[in-house]
């Protein structure tokens, strides 16, 4: 469980870093609510293949979604070693599968570079920008628009 | 301005129930029981509307309420008497009034010409009818109202706006007259706290009886070197405000006996407690005490000005113990004074024990308990998987917990219970506009109005009934003369009843009408092509049909039904909520239309099942029946396509796992079970799943609240070993199945029925 209260407001911002298939991303601390260890989910139907399915969060229904299929580098292979970040997107929760978790950074606005003219749309679109750190890329995830696109439509 | 809003909505909440307390009572005159308490009610309720509204400054509202009263007042005295005629008018004028009031509170307009000529005709049955306004009638038995009903006279020509108050004065005299109670002085002797007792604890079972004002005299204490600080210096003097006997006072002192002295007197009542205690005359009953009543009076009045604490001035009273004759004739008194103020406790004024609860709260509760039903449910798995034996320690103290558990989720279950008189108290309106929109003369019976639902049910019943309600008068009854050649009363009745039965609440909507016109119904269906011609149907199957899509008996959409709006949108809206409807048929007797629901949508009962090592729930209020086919039983049909055969039937085999993409190919159905279920369109399907694990009570959680709708499945639960299981929306499968793999013909299932 990591503890949001002491992020700080204001120019820092403080980040939380994992990997997704050999690449770092992070999202902001601040909409990360805990980090869990991977448990089996219940697979919805008729469902992109990037939502791993759902599992009991303390007696919520929490979709997983797949970071690795939804960021287009192959559906990722959960074992117990997987991590689970909770994070809330407007008013859902929602449960990130992810590698693991590296650390906390506490940046400030200006080390984030605009993302790369890469030919994907996909990962423009749900990349913000890109932090270097200590010879390290970590690319900040947008988390609004990871959700699937029907549900975009219509918030 | 805001407060004032605030007290503003809250006088509109007061207005709906003043509103549902007028309706009622004017119906219980309808049926005969004009007895003074029923007519005082109804006269209360819109004396009560009026004087709120003239604090508001509603003046449409202050004026029509007003002409409503006065001639309430007349029928009230006996000077205008109420005939059968006359409450129709009230009912009648009950309904403007209740316009009046949503139109104050902004919502819908008053038809003022409607207004006009009602109050008009309000006033001209109250010239007719009686001598005007008798204010000088004879005082009612009933204290409580006569003080409201002295006020309206008095008040015609006046400023309604200090209306309100009376409601005020109305109380005050309960308070006034509550019984003063008790003077307790206390000295305790030195061997009271030897004896390990304590003073404070006997104040304390004082308080326990009333409402308490303690002072104590320390004139006893010695100078602080003399002092022996096991003994005990205090007198301690309790102003005892209570309605309890002198006995049950000294009940308190039962284990102190001979360790205090005591003196018990009472304080006299029929005034303002502290004014009474002030003014307290020597006991004259008490002759041989008079000396120590003296002082006993002195010392009430010293403890009255300097109240709880303070040091009392006076000398301490000598210690009087009571002779019991003395005390007996004292306690006599106070008792007979104690007893009639009782009656205003027992019967509150509305609203007084109810807490108004933030609706989310309770949520949030509910989400609660039925996070620790789960959670109790995953240690019994746990505990049972270590296979630890049923007379453990262990295992008793589960089942306890699991009975605690059960019982919380009851009691939180039934925080959000309501009678369904909230949604029956707006019909009797419904069912007078319908019957003069019909031409039709309608009396409506309810029942069981004090049945109880969860809130979540209740907000959904209105809809279902409305249509019941008009369908009946439209449909079901016949038309007064029609009445009459075959014998029937001219007034139709139509019974509204609710009932709890097997663990669901039953609403039934009986008309005593001509029944359904059996060979009418088919043809219909027949002409619209939802049924085949040379189709033979059961007496049961033709009164289904009207839930079909697009059916309507109406030869001609009247105002009243044929507003877009078919039984086959109530039956989908029923089960919707996992409810059913049925209806049943005596053709010149009329119909029954039977409105079954689940008791709360918080938890549904439901079939696990197993569908490619997936576990799902069915909600059981779908399934008909459990099988498992056998080979001969099962048919294919087209290329992919199969049926099952049920009682010289063919219903198709639908199967879950391929359906709901869980896995590619469709299994032997022989080699699993299928569960016969029916659709919202009466339509019945065969499903196929693995396994059947056993039918259980599940707490529904939405799936939408952090992602979004799934198609094929309803919402989500959590099961005992803490996975998250699907629920399957049963509809919604079926018609996915269609899509993919279209029925021979769209009509076919509906007719293959059966």
């Amino acid at each position: 469980m990591i503890d949001h209260t002491t992020a700080t407001v204001g120019e820092r911002r403080e980040l939380i870093s994992f990997r997704v298939n050999q690449q770092e991303y992070c999202v902001d601390i601040m909409a990360v609510r805990e980090i869990r260890g991977w448990s089996p989910a219940t697979s919805l139907p008729q469902s992109p293949n990037y939502m791993r399915g759902v599992i009991n969060l303390r007696g919520a229904v929490l979709p997983i979604m797949d970071l690795s299929s939804r960021l287009g580098l192959g559906s990722a292979e959960p074992t117990v070693r997987h991590v689970i970040i909770v994070v809330k997107v407007q008013e859902r929760m929602m449960g990130l599968l992810v590698d693991a978790v590296s650390d906390i950074l506490s940046i400030t606005d200006d080390l984030v570079q605009p993302t790369p003219d890469v030919a994907c749309d996909r990962v423009r679109s749900f990349v913000r920008g890109i932090i270097s750190l200590e010879g390290r890329m970590i690319s900040e995830i947008s988390l609004d628009r990871l959700l699937p696109e029907r549900e975009a439509l219509a918030a | 301005m805001d407060e004032l809003e605030a007290i503003k909505v809250t006088f509109f909440q007061e207005c709906e129930e003043l509103l549902a307390d007028l309706e009622g009572g004017l119906l219980a005159m309808q049926d005969g029981s004009s007895d003074g308490e029923t007519v005082n009610a109804v006269f209360r309720a819109v004396h009560s509307i009026k004087g709120g509204a003239g604090a508001f400054g509603l003046d449409p509202l202050v004026r029509f309420a007003h002409v409503f009263e006065t001639l309430l007042d007349g029928v009230r005295s006996g000077e205008v008497a109420a005939a059968p005629d006359l409450v129709a008018l009230l009912l009648r004028a009950s309904d403007v009034l209740a316009d009046h009031v949503s139109a104050a509170r902004g919502m819908g307009d008053v038809d003022e010409a409607l207004s006009a000529s009602m109050a008009a005709e309000l006033e001209a049955w109250q010239s007719g009818g009686a001598a005007p306004a008798p204010a000088a009638s004879a005082p009612s038995d009933d204290d409580d109202f006569d003080l409201a009903s002295s006020v309206p006279a008095e008040l015609d020509d006046m400023d309604f706006g200090f209306t309100p108050m009376t409601v005020v004065v109305d109380e005050a005299p309960a308070e006034a007259d509550a019984p003063s109670g008790w003077l307790v002085v206390i000295q305790p002797k030195s061997d009271l706290y030897r004896k390990a007792n304590e003073s404070l604890l006997l104040i304390r079972e004082l308080e326990r009886l009333g409402s308490i004002e303690t002072s104590f005299n320390d004139d006893a204490m010695p100078d602080l070197a003399d002092m022996d600080p096991e003994a005990s210096y205090l007198t301690f003097t309790v102003k005892l405000t209570t309605d309890k006997s002198e006995a049950d006072v000294r009940e308190v002192f039962e284990f102190v006996d001979g360790d205090c002295d005591l003196t018990i007197t009472p304080l006299s009542g029929g005034e303002a407690p502290i004014a009474a205690a002030a003014m307290v005359e020597p006991e004259p009953d008490v002759e041989a005490e008079s000396d120590s009543s003296v002082d006993i009076a002195a010392l009430i009045s010293a403890a009255t000005s300097a109240p709880v604490a303070a040091p009392v001035a006076t000398a301490p009273p000598p210690p009087v113990a009571m002779t019991p004759a003395a005390a007996a004739a004292v306690a006599a008194k106070p008792t007979a004074m104690a007893a009639p103020p009782k009656a205003p406790v027992e019967t509150p004024g509305p609203g007084s024990s109810v807490i108004r609860v933030d609706p989310e709260r309770i949520d949030r509760l509910i989400d609660l308990v039925s996070e620790l039903v789960i959670n109790q449910a995953m240690i019994a798995q746990r505990v049972a998987e270590h296979g630890i034996p049923q007379s453990s320690n262990l295992a008793i103290g589960l089942d306890e917990l699991e009975q605690l558990t059960r019982e919380i989720q009851d009691s939180v279950m039934a925080i959000r219970a309501q009678p369904v008189k909230s949604v029956f108290q707006r019909m009797p309106r419904l069912v007078r506009e319908v019957a003069s929109m019909v031409g039709k003369q309608v009396r409506l019976v309810m029942e069981g109005e004090g049945t109880e639902v969860d809130k979540t049910v209740i907000e959904r019943l209105s809809d279902p009934i409305t249509h019941m309600l008009r369908n009946a008068i439209d449909h079901g009854l016949e038309m007064p003369d029609e009445r009459r050649e075959v014998g029937k009363p001219v007034e139709g009745v139509i019974k509204l009843h609710a009932l709890h039965r097997g663990g669901r609440i039953v609403i039934e909507v009986t008309d005593d009408g001509r029944g359904i016109n059996r060979p009418k119904v088919q043809q219909i269906a027949v002409d619209k092509g939802l049924i085949a011609p040379d189709l033979t149907l059961t007496d049961e199957e033709i009164d289904n049909l009207i839930f079909l899509p697009g059916f309507s008996t109406a030869d001609k959409v009247s105002d009243v039904s044929g507003r877009g709006v078919g039984m086959d949108v109530v039956r989908r809206s029923v089960q919707a909520l996992g409810g059913r409807i049925s209806i049943s048929s005596r053709p010149g007797q009329g119909s029954t239309f039977t409105l079954s629901l689940p008791l709360t949508l918080a938890v549904l009962d439901g079939m696990v099942v197993e569908v490619a090592d997936q576990t799902l729930v069915v909600p059981l209020a779908a399934i008909v029946e459990s099988l498992r086919p056998k080979p001969e039983e099962v048919r294919a049909l087209g290329p992919t396509g199969a049926v099952l055969a049920v009682r010289d039937s063919f219903v198709p085999l639908v199967d879950i796992g391929s359906t709901m993409g869980y896995r590619a190919n469709a299994p032997d159905p022989t080699e699993g079970v299928v569960l016969l279920v029916e659709s919202e369109d009466g339509s019945k399907a065969a499903l196929v799943a693995d396994n059947i694990q056993g039918q259980r009570q599940v707490v529904i959680k939405s799936l939408e609240a952090n992602y979004q709708q799934v198609e094929g499945v309803a919402a989500a639960t959590i099961l005992g070993d803490g996975r998250v299981a699907l629920i399957l929306d049963v509809d919604a499968v079926i018609n996915l199945r269609r899509r993919e793999a279209p029925a021979p013909k769209p009509t076919e299932p509906m007719i293959a029925a059966e």
